[in-house]
């Protein structure tokens, strides 16, 4: 397979695979975080901060994903 | 003046030494620009050494053995300095090296007559009022800016003098290569100017720092706002410093509940400060004819390093280089450990890096991401109606205005969130068993 087409296919098709990831990562931290304010809310500072904080982490995986395609955007050509 | 004079000279001649070093490396050539940084060396060398020197002649108990030992140590290494002076002088451009030199002996005079000029009557007298002083600012800024396109031109020249043809094509055709191949982004005005004097070598250099200008514009803008809410504090504040008060006790309860209130004031300033700016940073992107700073990686990355080096000072400051050494191979207590020692260092070493890498492509794929997501928009609803032949398209962009404002809160609450984290993990706690406790309480 030609390189510029194999980049042309590849790269939308591996953000979409490392959107699939963080978008399961990140229902099951909103799944946790929402029962666990369910059952404490008085906590729900707490556990909204931490809930960000994994949000971020699992989100930066399809970012790095995103970015990827940025730098080789340009070669697709 | 005495001895602090010396010690305010040397910090001032490092810092412009490193402007002035990676200016010319990056303009001129790489190697003269080690040679003016190994010049000013040469010179705070030689220069601590003449003061050591003059206090081992001059200070009390010059006739003791140590005096004596002192000031042959000082000879000794003036005479080795001179020795690789000498060595320098031969590898490297001299003119460069002399430079270098010259920079801290123009970093005192500078100083002293600064000095003279600010502690004189006449000084006095004309600052009494701050208008005058801002009046005289504007005025140095404006000389300097009438100035630098000379400068700049003089260099251009100086540095395109062997083959100037081939540099100026090689130049633009990196221009336009550049604004074809990468993702095209809203115009600024920095753009603007550049495309409006096309020539002009001061335009060309603003373009190419373009990113550092709107930093420091933002910078300019917090220095502003701080000073305005802060210069004249009431017990019953008004509607603007009670804001800014609200946002700086909010920050200052935030960042204190995760560290703890014994470590947590010292670090809620960088922290803080951290968060405002990098939020006015993703917000300065939303202003028409303005960019995010944060939408480049340079910025994004200048950021994370900081965040990083500083943790690590903290982790060696708080745990002492063994306790440091210590955290990075696990605390290793029992013999198993002790045996995964080889796993876990590398492990650990790879994480620490990692940090700053995770923190500077977030920011910067979500800002850069955003301002992406604006383009296609903007462009959607300008082809949208294009039959119409109206220059305004439809505003299609409007909803995704409101999530830029949510990301860019989002990430700058995540970038400063885990900031704090990581001094957090670097900070001495309980989890580490009481021997980090300890060597923290002596």
């Amino acid at each position: 397979m030609d390189f510029h087409a194999a980049l042309g296919w590849g790269l939308p098709v591996g953000i979409g695979l490392a959107a699939i990831g963080s978008g399961i990562g990140l229902g099951g931290i909103g799944n946790g975080a929402m029962q666990a304010i369910g059952r404490q809310p008085e906590a729900t500072g707490k556990i909204q901060l931490a809930m960000i904080i994994i949000a971020a982490l699992a989100e930066a995986l399809t970012i790095y994903a995103f970015v990827t395609m940025f730098l080789l955007q340009g070669k697709i050509g | 003046m005495g001895l602090e004079f010396l010690v305010r000279v040397r910090k001032s001649s490092l810092w412009a030494s490193l402007v002035v070093a990676l200016l010319i490396a990056r303009y001129v050539r790489p190697i003269d620009g080690w040679a003016v940084a190994l010049g000013v060396l040469w010179s705070l060398a030689n220069l601590s050494l003449i003061e050591r020197l003059v206090v081992a002649l001059t200070g009390p108990g010059r006739r003791d053995p140590a005096g004596v030992r002192r000031t042959l140590q000082a000879a000794a290494g003036m005479t080795a300095l001179f020795g690789l002076g000498a060595v320098l002088l031969a590898t490297l451009p001299a003119q460069s090296l002399l430079w270098g030199f010259l920079i801290p002996l123009v970093v005192i005079v500078l100083k002293a007559a600064s000095l003279l000029l600010l502690g004189s009557r006449g000084w006095k007298r004309f600052a009494r009022d701050p208008r005058r002083v801002a009046g005289l600012l504007v005025i140095l800024g404006l000389a300097a800016w009438a100035a630098a396109p000379l400068w700049v031109g003089a260099q251009e020249h100086g540095a395109s003098s062997p083959s100037p043809g081939a540099t100026h094509a090689a130049a633009s055709s990196g221009g336009e290569h550049g604004e074809n191949e990468g993702p095209q982004k809203f115009t600024n005005f920095v753009t603007l100017l550049a495309r409006a004097f096309p020539d002009a070598p001061w335009a060309h250099f603003l373009h190419e720092f373009e990113v550092l200008i709107f930093s420091l514009l933002v910078a300019l803008l917090l220095v502003v706002v701080a000073w305005r809410a802060s210069r004249d504090p009431r017990l019953i504040p008004g509607p603007f410093q009670n804001a800014v008060e609200y946002l700086v006790e909010t920050l200052n309860d935030f960042i204190v509940g995760i560290l703890g209130p014994v470590h947590g004031p010292r670090y809620v300033p960088f922290l803080g400060s951290l968060f405002v700016y990098i939020l006015a940073m993703n917000l300065f992107g939303l202003i028409p004819f303005m960019d995010s700073p944060t939408s480049s990686l340079n910025v994004t990355v200048a950021l994370a390093l900081v965040v990083f080096v500083y943790s690590q000072y903290i982790g060696i400051r708080g745990l002492g280089v063994i306790g440091y050494l210590d955290h990075l191979a696990g605390n290793p207590r029992t013999a198993i450990s002790w045996g995964l020692v080889p796993l876990m260092l590398p492990i650990h070493i790879m994480g620490e890096l990692a940090k700053p890498i995770s923190l500077s492509c977030r920011l910067f794929g979500n800002v850069f991401g955003e301002d992406m997501l604006l383009v296609a928009f903007v462009t959607l609803g300008i082809t949208s109606v294009s039959f119409l032949h109206s220059p305004i398209g439809l505003p299609l962009q409007l909803p995704f205005l409101f999530l830029a404002l949510l990301t860019s809160t989002l990430q700058a609450l995540v970038f400063t969130v885990l900031s704090t984290i990581y001094f957090l993990l670097m900070l001495p706690h309980d989890d580490h068993g009481h021997e980090g406790e300890e060597q923290h309480a002596h």
